[in-house]
Formats: structure tokens, C-alpha cells, sequence
């Protein structure tokens, strides 16, 4: 499976991330000088963590949101394996925020529903990885760490 | 191959995720004495409420035995079970064998000893047929009795339909095994704004009524009212294990070991019913709740399966959301205090920050998170959760952890350093951002 991996060296903190996320994905006009009037106020997915890491949810194989759930809302796409919140029936509980290891599901109190990255599954290619302008954020095929000495 | 598993719900769905995400093609029976099968008991209250409706109440779409080939036996208790000849026998009789089986009877409504519990318009909520009945129920004024997240949580919804709600609590504050007084406080604070009349300290000695429940009467007062939830807690159901001979642990649930396997060869046990290993007290504990349900009965069914896996343990988690209307998060301990089962002169530290609409607990345990409570900024609690459920020594972190701008990078070299705590997917996980 492939996933998004950062390299911290080239993430310069420069936020077009998050800001294209919340344009493109979160927000309903679409147009930047739009979503960033918008009320409720769009939430991106991707958080540039520090002054310069940007994270977004892992898709984790082992899914604790998935398991925290309880309604299925926080499902597993079984096609692409890709974690994503039914958001129609989300009832808002914050469970799965309770047990995500990188704490990025947003509990929208404005929305009422848990707002995190679905990795554009619905496009050709993450938005994040598409503007950020190093290159830091790159889709990669999952690699075997443990094998490596660290 | 042949499973048959006891129990419909999250712990029983479950394991047979687990058994098929290995076994495609063996036999699998299930047996729920429920009529209405894979709906979430977490959102009885939201049907309550009419804030959903029947079918959002399902936590699995409603083709899942279909889709997983499960023969399900819906409304159909059993009430034995043979360890000699490996069956289990269903009330009209009939028995079915297996080669292995999983026990994932829950628990059940404990009912007070208090006089008068039999009237009319008293209820438990546990089952669908609970939530019905007191979803039909008329009349204006309702006693929930027991402050747990399901007393508050019925009392919420009754509310929300516009009832005169009392919430009757015998111990000194809300949520008493959720909350500590500080934190129990803000909601408290939030479930009064709702119109909710809150009574805590005070004991229910008697319902009073002829034949209907007119009053519930404390120590100090009489309440008036038509109808009764009673939610002081639940109690697992181990009638059909006591039976057999499975070991049952000291605070009657099923014991079993890291592989969820009771102490008879091929039988499994896990959710409400269970009683297992809990990371924050060092010793035994049933921790009836949701997620620890979903992850001892992934544990049984992979293990069932022949994928040896082990249970890293349980803790206590619950999460209040938007129901209640006040984000609040809590694991593990609650207060230092009141860890009966830790050894004493154990090092307790327990750190505290409070603004005016959030409040932040850590209680530390020999460097390790031992509990932690979180009112208002709740987005980070998953940090908290993972230092927790791993037991990483945190002790030279506390001003991180109680930094307002926690997040991921900063615990990360704290993962790192115990990177074996991880199984392989977990680690590849954490590695996978790229630090
Ligand atoms: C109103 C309410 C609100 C809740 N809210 C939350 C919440 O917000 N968060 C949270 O984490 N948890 C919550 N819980 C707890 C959560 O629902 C349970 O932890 C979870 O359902 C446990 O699942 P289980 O599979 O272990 O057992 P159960 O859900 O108890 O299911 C066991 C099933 O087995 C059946 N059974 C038992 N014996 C037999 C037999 N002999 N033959 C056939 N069938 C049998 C039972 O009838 C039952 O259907 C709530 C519970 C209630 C009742
Ligand atoms: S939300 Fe968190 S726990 Fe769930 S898949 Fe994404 S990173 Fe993993
Ligand atoms: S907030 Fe939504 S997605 Fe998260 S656990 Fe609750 S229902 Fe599931």
C-alpha cells in the first residue's frame, strides 16, 4: 500500500499545505479567497506540526480508530485499505480521537463530526503531496523499517 | 474448522472479523439471544433521544453474516455448554459442536436490591427491547439512578424529549469511576444547564407506588416521577461458564490468559464478560467498555484462528462527545489516590492545569502515565492514549505533556527510544511519517 511519507529535511514549514487541504477538501467554495471567510471554518487534514513537520493520519493497518468506533462510522475502504470517516453517520463521540497514536483526527465542534485525512481517495492524487513546493510530502510505497538498524 | 461464538455484539463481530481475515471458508455459528442483531448498545441513548433512527443504529451493515458466511442463530440463547464433548445446547435443545468457541456474553444490568424495584415503568437500559420500552414510555418525569456514562447518558436523551429529568448519584459527584470531582464538575455544570436536576451523595431506599411507579424515595426527599432508568452498572454474565468449570476470576468475570483462552483448552472469552490483565492497576480488571471489547475479541479470533497473538492488556477509556456537549477524554486512574490494587508507597504524582473551560490531568505512576484526564482541548488525547498503553517511562516529558501545543514530534523520540514496545505494524506506522 502506498502512503504518504514527509521528509523532514525539505518540509520548510511554509503551511501551502494545510492551506490547499483546507481549500480544495474542507472547505465548500472551492476558491481560496473564499474558504478563508468561510464560517463554520474549513479544517485541512494535514497539520504542519513543530515549526516545520507536516503530518497526516497514517492509515494505519492496525487501525485503533477503527476499533474505537462504535458505529462503523471510522471504516477501512477495502478496495485502496484507506481509513476514512462515513461522515453522515458520525455521531460525533470522539472516541476514535481518544486512541489515535499521532492525534490527528480533528473533533469538529462546529461540524460535529471527526475531520481527518482520507488521502483524497476520491481524487487522483493527495492534494498535499500535489503543492508542496520541495517536495517534501511524497506517496510511497509502505517500506520494512524494523530490518534496518536504527 | 468449526467456531461457534456466544454473543452478537462488538466483542463477538469482532472475533469474526479477526477468525475471517484468515480463515475464509471454515464453519462459523453464532448464537445472540438478541432478536435484533449487530446494533450498537453505545447509541441506545441517540434512538432514545430520536436523534437516530433503527437503522443507524448498526455498527456493521446489515448483509454482514451474508458477507462473512456466518450461520447466525438470532434470538436463540444457549444454555450449556459440554467441555467432554465440545457442543453447546441451545434452550430448545439442540446441540451444536465446535472446535473452538468463543464466549462473548457481555454483561448484565445489575438490578439494587431497593424496595419497590419490581413496579411498573422501571427499566435497566441495556437491550434494544430496554431502549423501546422506554422510548415508548409516557409521562413527564423521569429518576435515572447511577451517574455512570450510561445513567448521564440516559438522562441526556430523556431529557432531550423534553422530560423532567432527576439524576440521582450515591457517591459525592457525576461520572465517579469516569471523572475526578474537578472534571466531574464542568459536566455537571453542563448536564444542570440542560435542565437536568442533579442529586449526588444520596441513596435511593425505596420506590414507591401502586403497581406504577409514582416516587423514588432517598434518605432526605421523595421524587416524584413516572418512570425509572436504572443504570448502577453492569455484571458479567458467567452463568453459562460457571457451568462448564471455566475459571472465574475475582471479580466474577472469565479469566483469561494473553491469548484471551480460558483455562478449558479451545474456549475463548472476551468483551464485558472478560476479566483481564489491566495496564494502569498491574492486576485483573474488567474494563467494560467498546474499544476494549473490539481488541480482546480481535485478540480471541485471531488466536481461535491459529495466529498467535497476544493481549497487551486493557485500560479504561471513555470519551464524551457531543451528546453531552462538553468535550471531555479519560483513561486509566482518575485519581491517585484510589488505586485499591496498587502496592503501598508506590510514587504518585499527579499533575493538574485548569483554565476556565478546560482542565488537564496526568497522573504519573514510577515515571509511567498511569491515567489522564482531558476537559475542553481534547484533539490530542491519542498521545496520551499510546505513552499510556505502552507504559513509556514519561518522567523527564511532564512539561511537554502539559505543553497546550503537545503534538506527534514531540513524543516521538520518546517512541523511538522504545521502539520495542511496538509490534512490527505499529512501528512501520510511526516510521512511515518520516522522521
Ligand atoms: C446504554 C449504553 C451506553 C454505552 N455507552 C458506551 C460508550 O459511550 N462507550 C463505551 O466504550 N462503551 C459504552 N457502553 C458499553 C458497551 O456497549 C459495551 O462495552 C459493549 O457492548 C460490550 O460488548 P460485548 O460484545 O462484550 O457484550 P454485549 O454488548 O453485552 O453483548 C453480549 C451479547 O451476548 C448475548 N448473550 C449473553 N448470554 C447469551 C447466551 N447464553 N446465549 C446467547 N446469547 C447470549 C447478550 O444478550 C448480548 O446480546 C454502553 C453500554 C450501554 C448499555
Ligand atoms: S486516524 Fe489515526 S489511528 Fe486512524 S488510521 Fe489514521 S493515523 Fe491511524
Ligand atoms: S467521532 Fe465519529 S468516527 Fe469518531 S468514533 Fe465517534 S462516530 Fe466514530
Amino acid at each position: 500500500m502506498k502512503i504518504l511519507v514527509v521528509d523532514k529535511n525539505k518540509c520548510t514549514g511554509c503551511h501551502q499545505c494545510e492551506l490547499w487541504c483546507g481549500t480544495e477538501i474542507a472547505s465548500v467554495s472551492k476558491e481560496l479567497y473564499q474558504a478563508i471567510r468561510e464560517e463554520p471554518h474549513p479544517i485541512p487534514r494535514v497539520y504542519v506540526e513543530g515549526k516545520d513537520f507536516a503530518l497526516q493520519c497514517r492509515h494505519c493497518e492496525e487501525a485503533p480508530c477503527i476499533e474505537a468506533c462504535p458505529n462503523g462510522t471510522m471504516r477501512r475502504d477495502p478496495e485502496t485499505g484507506l481509513v476514512y470517516v462515513n461522515e453522515p453517520t458520525c455521531i460525533a463521540c470522539w472516541m476514535c480521537v481518544m486512541v489515535c497514536p499521532f492525534g490527528i483526527i480533528n473533533p469538529s465542534a462546529s461540524m460535529k463530526v471527526a475531520i481527518k485525512c482520507d488521502r483524497c481517495r476520491h481524487m487522483g492524487y493527495p492534494i498535499c503531496a500535489e503543492v508542496c513546493p520541495t517536495q517534501a510530502i511524497k506517496l510511497e510505497e509502505r517500506k520494512d523499517y524494523r530490518t534496518k538498524a536504527f | 474448522m468449526r467456531y461457534v461464538i456466544i454473543g452478537g455484539s462488538a466483542a463477538a463481530i469482532s472475533a469474526i472479523e479477526a477468525i475471517r481475515s484468515i480463515d475464509r471458508e471454515s464453519q462459523i455459528e453464532l448464537f445472540s439471544d438478541e432478536a435484533t442483531p449487530l446494533f450498537s448498545r453505545v447509541l441506545l441513548p441517540y434512538y432514545i433521544a430520536e436523534e437516530l433512527s433503527k437503522p443507524l443504529l448498526n455498527f456493521r451493515s446489515s448483509d454482514f453474516f451474508e458477507q462473512n458466511k456466518i450461520t447466525s442463530h438470532l434470538g436463540v440463547r444457549i444454555k450449556e455448554i459440554s467441555s467432554e464433548s465440545n457442543t453447546v445446547t441451545a434452550e430448545n435443545g439442540e446441540a451444536y459442536p465446535f472446535d473452538k468457541l468463543l464466549l462473548a456474553t457481555g454483561g448484565n444490568p445489575i438490578i439494587p436490591p431497593i424496595q419497590g424495584i419490581q413496579k411498573e415503568g422501571i427499566s435497566t437500559l441495556k437491550t434494544m427491547a430496554d431502549a423501546e420500552k422506554i422510548y415508548q414510555w409516557k409521562g413527564k418525569r423521569a429518576v435515572v439512578i447511577g451517574a455512570g456514562s450510561v445513567g448521564v447518558e440516559s438522562c441526556i436523551s430523556l431529557r432531550k424529549r423534553g422530560m423532567e429529568v432527576t439524576l440521582l448519584e450515591q457517591l459525592g459527584h457525576v461520572l465517579p469511576t469516569v471523572f475526578d470531582e474537578e472534571a466531574a464538575s464542568m459536566i455537571q455544570k453542563r448536564i444542570e444547564d440542560l435542565g437536568i436536576k442533579t442529586v449526588t451523595g444520596e441513596k435511593a431506599i425505596q420506590f414507591s407506588g401502586n403497581g406504577h411507579v409514582e416516587s423514588v424515595v432517598t434518605e432526605s426527599r421523595e421524587i416524584k416521577c413516572e418512570m425509572v432508568v436504572l443504570a448502577v452498572g453492569v455484571k458479567p454474565a458467567i452463568e453459562l461458564a460457571k457451568k462448564v468449570g471455566i475459571e472465574i476470576g475475582s471479580l466474577e468475570g472469565i479469566k483469561v490468559n494473553a491469548e484471551m483462552m480460558t483455562n478449558v483448552q479451545d474456549i475463548y472469552s472476551a468483551g464485558d464478560v472478560a476479566e483481564t490483565f489491566d495496564i494502569t492497576r498491574e492486576s485483573s480488571w474488567i474494563n467494560a467498555i467498546w474499544p476494549c471489547a473490539v481488541e480482546q475479541g480481535r485478540v480471541a479470533g485471531l488466536n481461535m484462528a491459529g495466529k498467535k497473538t497476544l493481549y497487551i492488556g486493557s485500560f479504561r477509556r471513555n470519551s464524551i462527545g457531543n451528546f453531552i456537549g462538553v468535550p471531555a477524554i479519560s483513561m486509566g486512574l482518575t485519581r491517585a489516590e484510589t488505586c485499591s490494587t496498587c502496592e503501598a508507597g508506590e510514587s504518585f504524582q499527579e499533575i493538574k492545569r485548569r483554565t476556565k473551560d478546560a482542565y488537564k490531568k496526568l497522573i504519573i505512576k514510577k515515571g509511567r502515565l498511569a491515567g489522564v484526564i482531558l476537559v475542553g482541548q481534547t484533539q490530542k488525547a491519542g498521545l496520551y492514549q499510546i505513552l499510556l498503553k505502552k507504559q513509556i517511562d514519561v518522567s523527564e516529558y511532564i512539561p511537554v505533556l502539559m505543553s497546550r501545543n503537545l503534538n506527534f514530534m514531540d513524543i516521538l523520540p520518546l517512541i523511538r527510544r522504545n521502539a520495542d514496545r511496538f509490534t512490527e505494524t505499529e512501528y512501520k506506522e510511526i516510521m512511515d511519517t518520516g522522521l
